[in-house]
């Protein structure tokens, strides 16, 4: 990758698998709620689509300057197989993951890059991801850890 | 006539040289004394309780909408209107003023060429002495209400941890009289009650020792009365005008006090058990105070009730969650004896999904209620988790409640603070175990009712806040597990959420228990309900989003209870299940208003 358009193609693209990834898991799932939860999920990942496909037709900037708070949430919980009676508190977990490995992968791209520009646009990857991350850490905490 | 008489008219001339002794502007020049007892101000802090409006002896005032203002929990919306031609500046509004927000300014003198000006909202309409700070205030030690609550007899923390008594002893029923007296009968309190009870009404009733009133009028909303009396989250006292300088009305208490006064053999010639049949039958999923809520409200409309109930009591998780120190068995079978004394119906130990199918309801009956709460336990999903000392709080209740041993040890962890972690805290300190309960925020952001965390702390229980579980690993010896924990620090939630905690990898801790047990959310199961259906129902999450009168997409199906609302307290369930029974006659042709 060495081009920003290239960055930008490879993150649509990652974008686009992990929407297919949530709608194949939808039409497996045995419950019709997961089922709905997961397409949500499915269609919260093609927002993320068309926001960075907006960033490369040069609608939308990406911005690398915002503190994203971290809740560490997914850090010291186990990892998930997805399975097709997946309950909704694994199917946050798998979520949660799955944003926190992209949101590790942008970052380390951009550590070991050294044009400012493909650096910039890695380190804003990386923001997303972790806003990402941040979106599912908060519904993790709101609707399965109610009481704790 | 002398010639002094004629001319002495004239000397009054002189006078007119003199400096004059009345003024002639006296609004600008002459202000009143400090305290004197002028115009009414009234600041933010007035929520409308109206206790001036009932106080006053000249009907001066009248509570009034105010424009820009909005009705919401513990603000009537409405605010003072004073009459002029009528008030006598008595100030019994200002001394009784439950929020201390009324005052007398000491202005006393108003020109208007407006006739009609002599009415004004203090507060909100612009009168030029709305800022004066002089004026009669009521004086810090004078109180026309009594502010401190009666204490209701209780056992002591060394008395309660040796057993399963019930803790709260009851009000005597000069007690209760005494803290009925204590109401403004303002009614603040009843838009917050989530089933809308008559609270001053009932209250009314208590001081009148007229307990078949009290009855009524808590069944009019009601059928868990006796329940509610004792474990109702009592959202109302956190509205209730009397504290805000002293103690809230102990209202929960207040509705025992009815019902521990009326015998269960008395309910039916009391409330009536005149039920006609209407031809038409609903069956209800779930036992519990959603379902037979709503079994009483439509069994008094007068369908046939049959409950599908997978246990083999009736109560939810009233009776196999909430342990009997809080709510003893016997105080629950009254609630739900009377309601079944009605002609209801329940099929015990009949699993909708197992012992009978969904689909065979809808066909068999007019309309279905759907009440099956949230029992199963969320995992704790951490390393470890599968080690056989480790134990789910709703089990360890249950088998409580089933008389059986739970096998919890001497030394336990808890991990949550809801309900549910609480009472197995408590439970298990009742079995004998030392207890440490831990918990990923702070004190103050525990669900659990504040009653209940106190009562645990004076009953030995240790809490250690803001503390994450991280992972579960074996110990010496099999009998015992140990947990490995890190401390948290909260961060603020940038969309005004409750704040979060976050691990902090330097500061972790090790112990180790002889079990340990978690308490930490539960979820529902309802996948007995066959998928195309489950396509024409909302849900968010992993809960049911009904529509107006708990119905679903799925006509004949209405929803209620802790798998339907984000409320997870009885008294919701117990108003859903009214507002369905409601909404199911509505749907089968009944008039609205039932
Ligand atoms: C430990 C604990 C303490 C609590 N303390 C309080 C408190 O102090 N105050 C308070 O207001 N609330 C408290 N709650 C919450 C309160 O108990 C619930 O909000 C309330 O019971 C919810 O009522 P419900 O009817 O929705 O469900 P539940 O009470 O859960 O009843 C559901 C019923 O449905 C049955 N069921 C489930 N699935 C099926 C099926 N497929 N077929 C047939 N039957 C089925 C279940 O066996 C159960 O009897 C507490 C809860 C717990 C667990
Ligand atoms: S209980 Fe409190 S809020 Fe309710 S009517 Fe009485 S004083 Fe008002």
């Amino acid at each position: 990758m060495n081009t920003v358009d290239e960055i930008l193609d490879f993150a649509i693209e990652r974008e686009q698998q992990a929407a297919d990834f949530y709608s194949s898991l939808a039409d497996r799932a045995q419950s019709a709620w997961m089922k709905e939860m997961l397409l949500s999920f499915s269609q919260e990942e093609m927002r993320h689509k068309g926001k960075l496909k907006s960033v490369k037709l040069g609608d939308r900037l990406l911005k690398a300057d915002q503190h994203v708070q971290d809740l560490k949430v997914s850090d010291y919980l186990v990892d998930i197989e997805p399975t097709a009676d997946i309950s909704l508190q694994d199917a946050l977990i798998v979520a949660m993951k799955r944003e926190k490995a992209a949101y590790r992968l942008y970052s380390d791209m951009a550590r070991t890059i050294d044009d400012p520009e493909l650096k910039q646009m890695f380190l804003g990857l990386a923001q997303e991801e972790a806003k990402h991350k941040l979106y599912f850490e908060v519904q993790y905490d709101d609707q399965i850890m109610r009481d704790n | 006539m002398s010639l002094k008489d004629l001319i002495s008219p004239f000397y009054v001339w002189q006078r007119a040289f003199e400096k004059p002794y009345t003024q002639k502007r006296p609004i600008e020049d002459r202000p009143g004394a400090p305290r004197y007892r002028g115009f009414h101000m009234n600041s933010e802090d007035c929520i409308g309780c109206g206790t001036c409006e009932s106080i006053c002896q000249n009907r001066a005032i009248d509570m009034v909408p105010v424009e820009g203002l909005e009705q919401r929990p513990g603000d009537s919306g409405l605010r003072p209107r004073f009459d002029y031609g009528r008030c006598c500046w008595c100030a019994l509004c200002v001394d009784i003023c439950t929020t201390r927000s009324l005052h007398l300014s000491n202005h006393y003198a108003w020109v208007t060429e407006d006739p009609d000006a002599f009415h004004f909202t203090a507060g909100t309409d612009p009168m030029p002495w709305n800022e004066n700070s002089l004026g009669y205030r009521r004086d810090d030690d004078y109180h026309l209400l009594v502010h401190d609550r009666i204490e209701m007899e209780m056992l002591g923390p060394d008395e309660s941890v040796r057993g399963f008594d019930e803790v709260m002893k009851g009000y005597t029923e000069e007690q209760a009289v005494l803290e009925a007296d204590r109401c403004v009968e303002c009614g603040i309190c009843v838009a917050t009650c989530p089933a809308h009870m008559s609270v001053p009404d009932y209250i009314r009733s208590v001081r009148k020792r007229d307990y078949e009133t009290g009855l009524r009028l808590l069944y009019e909303t009601n059928p868990f009365s006796s329940t509610c009396g004792r474990i109702c989250t009592h959202r109302c006292e956190t509205v209730c005008v009397m504290g805000y300088q002293g103690d809230p009305i102990a209202i929960r208490f207040l509705k025992r006090a009815i019902v521990d006064r009326v015998p269960a053999e008395r309910y039916r010639e009391i409330l009536g058990d005149d039920v006609s049949d209407n031809g038409r039958t609903v069956g209800v999923i779930g036992a519990g105070p959603g379902g037979m809520s709503a079994a009483y409200y439509l069994r008094r409309l007068g369908y046939g009730v049959t409950v599908y109930e997978a246990q083999a009591r009736a109560g939810g998780m009233l009776r196999y969650g909430v342990p009997s120190y809080r709510l003893p068995d016997d105080q629950l079978d009254k609630d739900i004896d009377y309601i079944r004394s009605l002609g209801v119906e329940v099929r015990f130990n009949t699993l909708v999904g197992r012992d009978v199918t969904f689909q065979s309801l809808l066909d068999t009956h007019d309309a279905v209620f759907l009440a099956v709460g949230l029992n199963q336990p969320s995992a704790l999903r951490i390393n470890g988790e599968e080690h056989p000392r480790v134990l789910s709080g709703l089990k360890v209740l249950d088998d409580v409640a089933n008389g059986l041993d739970p096998g919890i040890g001497r030394k336990v962890a808890v991990i949550g603070g809801g309900n549910v972690a609480m009472d197995a805290a408590r439970v298990s300190r009742r079995m004998g175990a030392e207890v440490t309960v831990l918990y990923r925020r702070r004190i103050e952001d525990m669900p659990a009712d504040p009653d209940e965390i106190h009562e645990s702390q004076a009953e030995g229980c240790t809490l250690v806040a803001q503390a994450i579980p991280v992972e579960i690993k074996p110990a010496a010896s099999e009998a015992q597990v140990t947990i490995v924990w890190g401390e948290a620090e909260m961060v603020a939630d940038d969309k005004g959420g409750r704040p979060r905690p976050v691990l902090q990898e330097d500061r972790m801790h090790e112990e180790t228990y002889d079990c340990v047990i978690a308490a930490i959310g539960q979820g529902g199961q309802i996948d007995f309900i066959p998928s195309d259906y489950r396509e024409q129902i909302e849900f968010k999450w992993n809960k049911f989003v009904p529509g107006d009168y708990q119905q679903t997409g799925l006509a004949k199906l209405f929803v209620g209870g802790d798998i339907a609302n984000s409320r997870a307290d009885a008294i919701s369930a117990i108003e859903d299940g009214h507002h369905a029974a409601r909404g199911i006659h509505r749907f089968l042709g009944g008039s609205a208003d039932a």
